[in-house]
This record gives structure tokens, sequence and C-alpha cells, in this order.
């Protein structure tokens, strides 16, 4: 139960300046996920709402109270740490039994605290392990269930699953976003793999530089993304840029030459400028479709990766700037295509993406929400 | 680590290991077989390195010629031990201070504490003297511990610093959050982690001790029932002669508690004070 305000939040360490004047709302019983490359500052921010970290400017307010500078107990927060912290010479018990034991809770209430927590873990029969005897899936769950075991009213999450290998990191996902459900407390949750971000959040924060690039749910982020810097991090295979020049606009479409592609007509709004601007066209990979030869343009293909259902592939169009351009395609499962070999691509213009050469997307008028 | 010396290489290395353990090890050899010999055997020429009258016996005289001797042997251990439970006390909360927070004068305090290792004991002992004079505790057990602390404290906090920095500060930041004070964290996380560091400080401190006690028990004590072992031992220096067997005896009876403490402890020593000096 906790709604999480940040207010005009900056950091800077030294002469470095690290965080720009954030500001956030989250909801009660969101699970939000803070998204961005490495160095952005999305693990400082974390601990700034953790108490670990004190901000340079700003404020934290949590369910209304200003707890900027108070301990982290007061929060109500808990967290989990990248490296998972365990006390590796305290068994599981004790490690998640360590919270309980500082506020110095009845050994009865205790125990039964602490089954609770490893019963939704699955960790029951590992309660007298130390942290060293288990597998890296576990001591996940170790540090998750010493943050639970505390019921606080928003957990931290930092990048919890970037440890683990590929399959474990997709059982996990589902694992904690059950838990999500189960516990119905507010988390936040920072990691830099977007698929994480798209999976699991009610709402992405992505931030870039310091700065939050645009807050939304995951649908709005994919049809609407703000920046071509949010297009291009979230949807996997990432979008398409390609350069592109303004032939005319109205106020409900804009006309472009895109190179290598040719002449297309967007529905987007507020497309204000003159003719010969360079724009920057942004086209999801999965948006293509194949076509007979001598429609739409051609790619050559140079690695198909097929993964069952569909089939992505790699490879260049035609550039009059740069000879050419690196391209890539989400094509049918089953496609009769090789490496080398040329393909006919189109495109919906009204599935594509139009940005300035500031980086700043212009509104669709199309998408589907 | 793939082995690449040579057979000749090697031969040499060994060699080398050979001669270095020779030249450090021969004296306890010989103190050995001193002990083993009548009196009137010792300096017969030529020297015979084993001999058939060798014996036990000056290891059951010389509690009868020092009868003090269980006495300094008591204090010897007693003193080290002291020593070592002050130095402790000292080096635990500074060694985290050192550690884990910035101050001003960090590097310049520590310095300090380094450079006055540089001076070797002796050069200190007629400031020491004043000083203890001044606050009467010459002819004390206090004489003996206080200036043996006071030189095994720097190096204490050194190797005991670089141990608790291999400690993640994840660990404290994780207690933190749980809402657990310095001291409880300290307690309950940080020492638990840092024995195989206080046990290298123990016996850093202990061997330390029990080598220097020598020279503060013959300048600041004249008790005979505070001497330590290392002082007592003069007593078989005589008048007319030196009962060299049984002082040899009485030494290896002095060293065996260093020794035990070494050979039992020494896989933690190794990796102490190496500690730090590869990354992980
Ligand atoms: N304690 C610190 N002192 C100085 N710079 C720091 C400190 N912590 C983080 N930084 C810098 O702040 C930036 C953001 O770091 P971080 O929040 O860890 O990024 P992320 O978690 O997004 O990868 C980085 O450039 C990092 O070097
Ligand atoms: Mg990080």
């Amino acid at each position: 139960m906790a709604t999480v305000a940040l207010q005009n939040i900056s950091k800077s360490f030294d002469d470095t300046q690290v965080l720009n004047n954030i500001n956030l709302s989250i909801e009660d019983r969101e699970f939000i996920v803070f998204v961005g490359p490495s160095g952005c500052g999305k693990t400082t921010l974390l601990r700034i709402i953790a108490g670990l970290e004190e901000a340079s400017e700003g404020q934290i307010i949590i369910d209304g109270e200003d707890v900027s500078s108070a301990h982290p107990v007061d929060r109500g927060i808990s967290m989990v740490f990248q490296s998972y912290a365990l006390y590796p010479h305290l068994s599981v018990f004790e490690n998640i039994a360590f919270p309980l034991r500082v506020a110095k809770v009845p050994e009865a209430e205790l125990n039964q605290r602490v089954e609770h927590a490893a019963n939704i873990l699955q960790l029951t029969n590992r309660l007298q392990h130390k942290p060293g005897q288990l597998s890296g899936g576990q001591r996940q769950r170790v540090a998750i269930g010493r943050s639970i075991v505390r019921n606080p009213k928003v957990f931290l999450f930092d990048e919890p699953l970037s440890n683990l290998d590929a399959a474990l990191r997709g059982d996990m996902r589902v694992e904690l976003a059950s838990l999500h459900q189960d516990l119905n407390a507010t988390m936040i949750y920072v990691t830099h793999d977007q698929v994480e971000a798209m999976t699991m959040a009610d709402k992405i924060v992505v931030i870039n530089g310091g700065n939050v690039e645009q807050f939304g749910t995951p649908m709005e982020l994919y049809h609407h993304p703000e920046t071509q810097f949010v297009a291009g991090f979230i949807g996997q295979p990432n979008m398409n840029f390609i350069s592109s020049t303004r032939t005319a606009s109205t106020a409900t479409n804009c006309s472009i030459k895109a190179d290598g592609i040719g002449a297309l007509t967007l529905p987007v709004s507020s497309c204000v400028g003159k003719e010969g601007d360079s724009l920057c066209l942004g086209i999801r990979p999965e948006d293509l479709s194949l076509t007979s030869s001598g429609q739409g343009f051609e790619m050559q293909v140079k690695v198909l990766e097929r993964l069952g259902g569909s089939a992505i592939a790699y490879g260049t169009i035609n550039s009059q700037v740069s000879g050419e351009q690196s391209f890539k395609a989400v094509l049918p499962g089953d496609v009769q295509v090789s490496p080398g070999q040329h393909i006919h691509l189109q495109v919906n213009p009204d599935k594509c993406h139009l940005f300035t050469s500031q980086g700043d997307a212009m509104h669709r008028l199309k998408a589907e929400v | 680590m793939i082995d690449k010396y040579s057979a000749l290489e090697k031969l040499g290395l060994y060699t080398a290991i050979g001669i270095f353990l020779t030249f450090m090890l021969l004296p306890f050899v010989e103190m050995l077989l001193a002990s083993l010999r009548p009196l009137t055997h010792l300096f017969r020429s030529p020297y015979q390195f084993w001999s058939d009258d060798m014996s036990l016996q000056a290891y059951s005289d010389i509690w009868v010629t020092v009868p003090k001797l269980p006495r300094y042997i008591f204090n010897s251990v007693f003193l080290a031990s002291m020593t070592t439970l002050i130095c402790m006390v000292f080096v635990v909360p500074a060694a985290y201070a050192y550690a884990r927070f910035q101050f001003r004068g960090k590097a310049v305090s520590l310095a300090l504490f380094l450079a006055v290792n540089m001076f070797a004991g002796a050069v200190l002992l007629i400031p020491l003297y004043k000083l203890l004079r001044g606050m009467g505790l010459l002819n004390t057990y206090w004489a003996m511990i206080i200036p043996g602390a006071a030189f095994l404290v720097p190096t204490g906090i050194y190797l005991l610093k670089s141990f608790l920095e291999k400690i993640p500060k994840e660990l404290e930041e994780a207690a933190f959050v749980d809402g657990a004070s310095r001291l409880y964290t300290l307690r309950r996380v940080i020492l638990p982690l840092a024995v195989p560091g206080l046990i290298v400080v123990g016996v850093y401190s202990f061997i330390g001790a029990y080598a220097q006690q020598f020279l503060f028990a013959i300048t600041f004590n004249q008790k005979r029932d505070y001497m330590p072992l290392p002082a007592g031992i003069f007593e078989f220096i005589g008048y007319q002669e030196v009962i060299w067997n049984q002082m040899m005896a009485a030494s290896i009876i002095g060293i065996l508690p260093v020794l035990f403490i070494f050979l039992f402890l020494q896989k933690f020593l190794m990796a102490g004070l190496t500690a730090g000096a590869v990354k992980s």
C-alpha cells in the first residue's frame, strides 16, 4: 500500500551530474521498471529511493510523507541487490530472518514469518543450507525472501536477474510477476534489459543519461515512443532508422523521401517545418512484409535467424548517402530465403514512426492505441 | 598455472631454497642437539653431530636449576596473551574505520602509524622508560604489556584493514536497509566474515609480543616474579660456568607455544598476509 513520488531529484557525484531533475509519480501496487543503458543512473536513482544515497536536490514522498532524509526502515522499503548481498556465514533461515532479528521480533513469530516466506519462494527444504551451497536461482530467492519477510510497502530490485542464465531468467520473470500479484505491493525494478521491462512492467521509465526519456505503459512506449532513443531501445529486434527528407506536409500527414525506400506519406500530426528538412524514419522490423519483385524496396539478406514461428533477416538496403545501410526485417518462419539473396519488402505508412533531427517523435495518428 | 620451469631451473630453485633453509634452521638444530648432550661433552673436538650419550636429562634438570621456571613460562604466555588482547581491542575498530570511512587525515595518520614501525623498539627505550616511570608503571606487568601492544597496533591495523576491505560493501548496505546499526552489523556480519583476518592479526600480535617482551622485560622490570622466560633464561648463566645444555632446553620449551600456534594456523597466516595482493 504505497505511492511513491519523486520530485525534482538531482544527483551529482563531485562534479559529475548523474541524475537531472527527475519527476515521477508511482501509483499504489504498480510494478514499475526503470530501464536504460548501463551507466545511465538507474542504480543511483534506486539507491536514492532506498535511502542509501542522498539526493543532491529534490524530495522523495512515500504515501504522502516526505521521507527524503528518513532511514530505509522508516521509509518502508526493502531492497534486493544486484549481487544478492547474502551473508555467506549465515544459513538461509538466518539470512531471511535477519531483518526480523534486527527488529527483535519474538522467536515464535519470527519462525512463522520466515517459514511463510520460505514457502512462497519454495525454499522450505533449503533453510539450513548456507548460501554457498545454493544455485543462482535459489540465492536470488533467498535475497527476495529477506526482502519480503519484513512486509515492506515498496520493494526495490536492482537488476536481480542479471546474474542468472537465460532459461532461469525467463522462469524468474514469471515468478516475480506472480509474486507481485500475491504480495500486492509497489515494486520498483531496475534493469538494462528491455525484454524484462516489456514483459514485467505495468509502467516503464526509460532513463537515458540521467534524464527520464519517457514514462508510460509498455504498449504506449512501443506504439508512441516520444523520442528516437526510446523507439530504438524498446522493441526486439530494434527499430530501423532511415534518414529522410521532407517533401510536403499538412496538418495530418507528412510526405517524405526515405533513403533507399522511396516516397512515403505518413499520418502524423505536428509535422511543422519546411521542405528539404532532414527527418528520421523509423520502421519496426516486424512491421515489414514480403512482396513480389518490382514492388516495394529491395533488401539484401546477409544473415537469417530462424526462430521457428518467425525469422529475422539481417542485411542491407541501398542508400544514396552511404552506399548501403544495415536493415532488419521479421519474416514468416518458413520463408524461403538464403543468405546473399535479395528480397522485396513493403511497409505500411500507418505503422511508421517519424522523428525530427533533434530526435523528437511526431505524434502518430493511426497507431493501434 | 602451468609449470614453466625447466629441470635445470628447478634444480637451481631448490638449491637456493635449500641453502636458505639451512641457514635459517641450522641454529635450531644445533640448539636441539646441544640440549640433548651432557654439559661436559658440549665442547669436545672433533665436533660430533650425533653421539650415543645424548639424553633428555637437561629437560628434567632445568626445573631444579631454576625453580621459578614455571612462573617464567606462565609470565611469557600471559604477557603475550594480554598484549594480543589489548592490541586487538584497538586494532578492530581502527581497522574498520580505515577500511570503511572517509575522514580528513586518513592517509596521513595511516602513514604516521606505519612510520612508528620504522623505529626499532630499542631507539625508543629511554623515552619509554621515562614515560613509564612517570606513570608509575615500572616493575609491573603493564610495563611490558603496554609498549608491546603499542608497537604491534600499526601493522595490525594495516593487516586487518586490507582484510575488511575485501568484504563487499553491499553486505553492510543490505544490513543497513534492514535496519541494523553499525555496531550490530559489525558484530553479526563483518567480524564473523573477518575471522581469518582476526586470526592473522592475533597470531601476528602473539608472536610479535612473545619475541619483543625480552627487551621490555630487562629494561622496564626488575621483579623476578614478573620476568618472562627469555629474561629468566639468564639464570642459567652462573658465576663459574654457563649451563648451556639446560639453557637450550629451556629455550626450546620457550619457543614451543609460538611454534604450535604457527603450525596450526599457518594456513590462515599465508592466506592473510597476501590478502588484497591479487584481485579475486
Ligand atoms: N559513488 C559514486 N561515485 C562517483 N560516481 C558514481 C558513483 N556511483 C555511480 N557513479 C556514476 O554514476 C553513473 C550512473 O551510475 P549507475 O547509477 O550505477 O548506473 P546504472 O545502474 O544505470 O548502470 C555512472 O557514470 C557512475 O560512474
Ligand atoms: Mg546498475
